[in-house]
């Protein structure tokens, strides 16, 4: 029953001379990044964007123009004929043909805990089994052990209602995501957020009282220390506090953390993405997939970082107009910025939240709608230029290809080029699979 | 001749009657623990605990390691039991101590002193009430952990603690506390946590007292065992008396409970089956004993075949970081105990000594068994279910926390005194809890993260907790300006306190050639510092071996 074995034991003495010597990695990084970019092999990267509180299908994907339920909002045509979203999001309607709308998820969960823990895992939480999350998988099945930036980041996730939605679960801390930007512990989407430190990984500096030359000593004691214990105890536990202090060392001296400097950007680059924490927080993707980091997420929440923004229960279209505004600007730099770099074709961007929102309003808002709402596919892997699926005229219900979410899960994987039947052994000794027993991915919006 | 036969016939059909009904392949061993074997003390137990491991040395020719030095047990079982590092003068005093028994007194006194029950309130809440990192439950956490508390002070025994929680009242009576400032805590936070749901219920307390994993057979018969949906809805139907508001993620309070009801309908379904045991076995219903209480008397039942059973097996895995059945909520025909005659004694005696919990600790840390050093002779590691070596576990965010204050003697900013054992919310202690809460359940495979690599080598917490500012934090300050010390009595006094233990020569050689040319800097001070860095940032430091 035998965990992934940590890597292979690391050469200490060179590390610690790579961090003590540095600068012969600076520019290294940026070089190799444009390599990779081009190289054929390159293996794909994930961009979640998540829209924290289920976001209103009817006035964002699935617009129901000319009946009862419509809204306030119109749609428009995208660059594809025939495709239509809201009208609040123009820029990203220049993106059609790189999109794959399905308009039929069906769930039964309408709670936003265990909605949330369902769409992030892949499975309902049971008991003691520690799902990981589908960025853990993709950490754990194209991630690299030797990259110095960790294979899953998180930006500014909202963790409350589901922890563990967010967590490698039986994977292991190895996979768990680097959190920047954590609002957690801000319910209400005011206030504003110094996004610019926001952004940044904690505790990657010593403190100020601990000069350079004590900082590698410290480290170069610390190899001593660790080289004898390991030595009389060869269990997982000690290697993986190795392999921890490996990377998290290589973080610091290499260049790898200066992926986290969204300051570097042009100001009209930043502009153009938008002054925000979500629309930094994409540029901050970007970055970080041009390093090669496999799995990025971004939580779009309130308008400026925490709250449950997309639960729109009350003044629906205000909210979801300025949502909309935030959201459009920043996935279409993203696609625009991906594009020019030639990474889109190795990046897919999926677009969810927990569940949709009901078609007909009660009051001036949308409650909870888990039976027929929309995600959206696009970049790497995605036949674009399509909507998938079909509600009814109403939008109560799926009419078209309902989708689970063990198919959606399995899809992703499949654009990843990962084998989603994959078993990994569980905590409690069974062997579980990346998407659940049965689902197979959706071959129509597969390239 | 025709009578005798006649009469033997006879004899036969009533030995058939009086029976009981054979164990079902899978069940656990005797139907009953009984009153078979006499009380054993808590020497006479560790002794037998040792005789069972080591008969299976025998059998698969294995070389046990050596016990472990006093170094390495007292910092093992003041973790396990107290849930931080010895305190130095603790150790110092151990260390000393020439008498034969020091072990054994040493966990006598731990069990005694208030630790015991901190710690181990905080180990129960985990397992009841897992999730630290909901903010909903962050509120709610304490409460369940000072009700713990409470009970493990006084020693409450085990069952009454279970029962306490299994008919623990589940709507609040809101006119009864108003305008009181506190109120005393109970076990509601469980039911909470649980969504006051009689399914979820159902599969929590099966779980955590029974030693019994039903929840798949929630929706279908389980793919492994050998419950079906049917039985485990008659268990759930234990707690159908609880209703909450439609809609209402039942986090507070529930609106009713129906004492006596006692059935329920399989959610899907039109369905309705009545409250049955897990063996099948009738409740005998009585006048004004509610439905959750004949529950509570079939659990905590000295013939109940799981509850003490699935005790032991917790409290095993607890020390030794693997359970004799492993994983420990799912004893089945696939997976049996390591060594079932043990477990059968270990449940045996813990009910005949009306499952105290500090007895039967006592047994297992009094036994050599637990005091097997964690250290290996060789790479090639022996299975661990062997218990020839000891298993490495990993430390809880609290431990590490908990052991951290203790090694530095670190100032708590604007702490309360009494507030060290619980998570509040906002404080330091919360914020590193947060941080290193390790969602994994196997204990013997504990992984650090980069993030809480980042926050051990630079994090404000350990920064301020190896300041030479005595005003932050008293280990190191103190240290550095005794000036009767030399520079290896102050490695060594770093040592001791980090790591409960005296530097081996070599080590002591390196860092005292390191402090007296003071680092890269020549400052004595700073190297000093240095070295507790390193100590405070190792695997021997984060791990409990």
């Amino acid at each position: 029953m035998a965990r992934t074995p940590s890597l292979s034991r690391r050469d200490w003495l060179r590390l610690a001379s790579a961090g003590v010597i540095g600068t012969s990695m600076s520019g290294w990084l940026d070089v190799l990044a444009a390599d990779a970019a081009k190289h054929p092999q390159r293996k794909r990267s994930c961009i979640l964007l998540w829209m924290n509180g289920g976001p209103s299908q009817t006035d964002t994907f699935d617009l129901k123009p000319g009946h009862a339920n419509a809204g306030e909002f119109k749609p428009i045509t995208t660059n594809v004929p025939g495709l239509q979203i809201s009208e609040h999001l123009p820029k990203i309607a220049k993106f059609g043909d790189r999109m794959a709308i399905v308009r039929s998820m069906s769930t039964k969960e309408g709670d936003h805990s265990r909605a949330t823990f369902l769409m992030r895992t892949g499975y309902l939480p049971q008991g003691p089994i520690q799902y990981p999350s589908i960025g853990a998988h993709v950490a754990h099945e194209l991630g690299s052990d030797d990259a110095a930036l960790p294979n899953a980041v998180a930006i500014a996730p909202y963790t409350v209602f589901a922890p563990g939605g967010y967590g490698p679960g039986f994977l292991g801390p190895k996979y768990a995501p680097l959190i920047v930007g954590d609002t957690s512990n801000q319910f209400q989407a005011g206030g504003q957020v110094d996004y610019d430190q926001s952004l940044k990984v904690k505790d990657l500096a010593p403190p100020k009282e601990v000069s350079d030359a004590h900082a590698d000593a410290r480290i170069d004691l610390l190899k001593d220390m660790e080289k004898d214990f390991v030595a009389r105890h060869p269990d997982v536990s000690p290697q993986s506090h190795l392999t921890a202090y490996d990377r998290a060392i290589r973080l610091m001296r290499t260049d790898a953390a200066k992926a986290f400097n969204v300051e570097d950007e042009k100001g009209e680059v930043r502009d153009r993405y938008g002054r925000n924490l979500f629309g930094q927080g994409c540029l901050l993707a970007r970055r970080l997939v041009e390093r090669g980091v496999p799995f990025v997420e971004v939580t779009l929440g309130g308008l400026n970082g925490g709250g449950l923004g997309w639960d729109t229960h009350a003044d629906n279209f205000n909210q979801v107009k300025r949502l909309s505004e935030v959201l459009d600007p920043a996935w279409a730099a993203l696609m625009t910025d991906l594009k020019e770099r030639g990474l889109l074709d190795t990046t897919l961007i999926v677009w969810m939240g927990e569940f949709g929102r009901t078609p007909k309003l009660e009051g001036n808002g949308r409650n909870h709608f888990p039976n027929a709402w929309t995600t959206v596919l696009a970049g790497g892997g995605i036949k674009g230029g399509q909507a998938y699926g079909k509600t009814s005229a109403d939008g109560m219900s799926v009419e078209e290809n309902a989708v689970s979410v063990p198919t959606f899960i399995a899809t992703v994987c499949a654009a990843l080029g990962i084998d989603s039947t994959k078993q990994n052994q569980s905590n409690v000794g069974r062997p579980i699979r990346i998407a659940d027993v049965g689902a197979k991915p959706i071959k129509e919006v597969l390239a | 001749m025709r009578c005798a036969r006649l009469w033997l016939v006879g004899l036969g059909v009533l030995a058939v009657v009086v029976a009981p009904p054979p164990a079902r392949a899978g069940d656990p061993a005797p139907a009953s623990p009984g009153k078979q074997s006499p009380a054993l003390s808590a020497e006479k137990l560790a002794e037998r605990i040792d005789a069972l491991i080591e008969a299976k040395w025998r059998e698969k020719d294995i070389r046990p390691s050596p016990l472990a030095d006093d170094g390495e047990f007292l910092r093992r079982l003041s973790l396990d039991v107290g849930g931080r590092i010895p305190a130095v003068m603790d150790a110092r005093q151990f260390f000393g101590d020439k008498s034969p028994e020091k072990r054994r007194k040493a966990v006598d006194k731990l069990l005694d002193s208030p630790l015991y029950s901190t710690h181990f309130a905080a180990v129960w809440r985990s397992l009841m009430v897992p999730d630290n990192n909901n903010p909903f439950l962050q509120g709610n956490g304490p409460q369940l952990e000072a009700w713990l508390k409470n009970r493990l002070r006084e020693n409450t025994h085990y069952d009454k603690m279970v029962r306490e929680v299994l008919t623990a009242p589940v709507v609040l009576d809101r006119q009864a506390m108003a305008g009181r400032t506190s109120v005393e805590p109970t076990p509601l936070p469980f039911y909470q946590a649980q969504e006051m749901k009689p399914e979820n219920l159902a599969a929590a307390t099966s779980r955590l007292f029974l030693g019994v994993k039903l929840e798949c057979a929630q929706c279908h018969n389980h793919p492994f065992a050998k419950w079906k949906r049917d039985q485990f809805w008659e268990y759930a139907a234990f707690f159908a008396g609880i209703q909450t508001p439609p809609g209402q993620a039942g986090f507070v309070t529930a609106t009713n409970d129906a004492a006596d009801k006692r059935e329920i309908k399989i959610s899907g379904t039109d369905k309705v089956v009545q409250a049955r045991f897990l063996d099948r076995g009738e409740p005998k219903w009585q006048d004004k004993v509610s439905t959750r209480q004949t529950l509570a008397d079939w659990v905590t039942s000295v013939d109940n075949p799981y509850f003490a059973r699935a005790a032991a097996n917790r409290l095993w895995a607890h020390f030794f970081g693997l359970g004799l059945v492993e994983p420990v909520d799912e004893e089945s025909e696939d997976n049996r105990p390591s060594h079932p005659e043990l477990l059968d004694e270990l449940a045996r005696q813990f009910v005949l000594h009306d499952f105290d919990m500090k007895y039967l600790i006592r047994a297992i840390t009094y036994s050599k068994a637990y005091q097997r050093s964690s250290v290996a002779e060789s790479a090639d590691v022996p299975d661990p279910r062997l218990f020839s070596r000891m298993s490495i576990k990993g430390l809880t965010a609290e431990q590490l926390y908990d052991s951290i204050v203790e090694a530095t003697r670190y100032k708590e900013p604007g702490q309360i005194a009494n507030a060290r054992g619980f998570v509040t919310p906002g404080g330091a202690r919360a914020e590193f809890v947060s941080r290193f809460s390790n969602h994994s359940d196997k204990r013997t495979e504990f992984q650090t993260s980069i993030l809480q690599a980042l926050a051990l080598m630079n994090g404000q917490f350990v920064s301020d907790a190896t300041s030479t500012d005595i005003a932050k934090s008293e280990t190191l300050a103190g240290i550095i300006d005794a000036p009767w010390m030399k520079t290896p009595e102050k490695v060594e006094a770093l040592y001791l306190a980090a790591l409960s233990r005296k530097p081996r020569a070599a080590e002591l050689e390196r860092l005292v050639k390191y402090v007296d040319r003071g680092g890269p800097s020549g400052d004595k001070d700073k190297a000093l510092a240095d070295v507790f860095w390193v100590l405070l940032n190792s695997s021997e430091f984060i791990l409990n071996h």
